[in-house]
């Protein structure tokens, strides 16, 4: 999906469309594929956090402090981060 | 030759789309990239005519350039988590060896070019014909991006641009040597 398209769809508040391409990019080219990794993201990071090691709020507090952009950018960074704990690995690429 | 001619059986059944008509695309790949990523498959209506060689091969001075994401391991890797595609370009030296590159990529396998990064970046390969004098030499780097991105024209004005003025300026390349991944 280009960025115009997907500009199109943020400016007719298309979510359905926004969310095909976010599933279609975490899923590897697929939708149900996608979705299911999103979920195994939320729950790598509450398993993680059911560990109950302290987490660095300083860390998280000076980083909530960054541009949005920033912000969004590691939100995907994450989602991989999580993935590559749970050890289930759907993309072709490298881990 | 057009797609049509290429795999009649199957252009029988449907109608050559016309978005593929006179290329050489895989029938129905237009529609089938589409329904996945809408807009994403674009045509340019004014193509720049590739150059003739000036001079022979083994008088030319080689640069590489592929769109698999190689890069040395120092250096700070591709970005393959953002979802519109990262819009830089690595300088790979050309005197590199496979020990010293490595691909970060999420859209394609590249288990095989990990045990030999020639089989996707032949830059040992062209050492050997440097070597040979099979070629006159290679630039001091070669070049390579991600191929995955969702900003035709930004991709254009900056890694298509960004490369093209440095393989001429910078490398004073006689030839460019273009490798997909």
């Amino acid at each position: 999906m280009s960025v115009p398209y997907l500009r199109e769809a943020v400016k007719d508040g298309d979510s359905e469309k926004l969310i095909r391409f976010v599933r279609l990019h975490l899923g590897d080219g697929n939708e149900n594929g996608g979705r299911k990794e999103i979920d195994k993201s939320w729950i790598e990071a509450l398993k993680t956090l059911l560990h109950d090691q302290e987490p660095d709020r300083d860390f998280i507090e000076q980083t909530m402090q960054k541009d949005s952009s920033t912000l969004a950018l590691l939100y995907f960074r994450l989602h991989f981060y999580f993935i590559r704990n749970s050890g289930e690995w759907i993309h072709d690429g490298s881990r | 030759m057009a797609a049509a001619n290429l795999h009649p059986s199957k252009t029988t059944e449907s109608p050559v789309d016309p978005r593929e008509s006179g290329t050489q695309l895989r029938p129905g790949l237009w529609q089938t990239i589409n329904e996945r990523y809408p807009g994403s498959m674009i045509t340019k209506s004014e193509f720049i005519p590739l150059a003739r060689l000036a001079k022979p091969l083994k008088d030319s001075t080689v640069c590489l350039i592929s769109s698999c994401g190689v890069h040395l391991k120092r250096d700070r890797p591709m970005e393959v988590a953002h979802p519109l595609g990262d819009f830089s370009f690595r300088r790979v030296p050309s005197d590199a060896r496979q020990p010293d590159l490595i691909i970060h990529q999420l859209k394609y396998p590249h288990d095989d070019a990990d045990v030999d990064i020639n089989v996707i970046f032949p830059i040992e390969r062209l050492q050997d014909l440097a070597a040979e004098g099979v070629i006159g030499g290679l630039t001091r780097n070669f070049f390579s991006f991600i191929g995955y991105n969702m900003d035709p024209e930004r991709f254009e004005a900056t890694v298509a641009e960004g490369i093209a003025r440095a393989v001429d300026e910078e490398e004073r390349a006689d030839v460019a040597l273009l490798a997909p991944a």
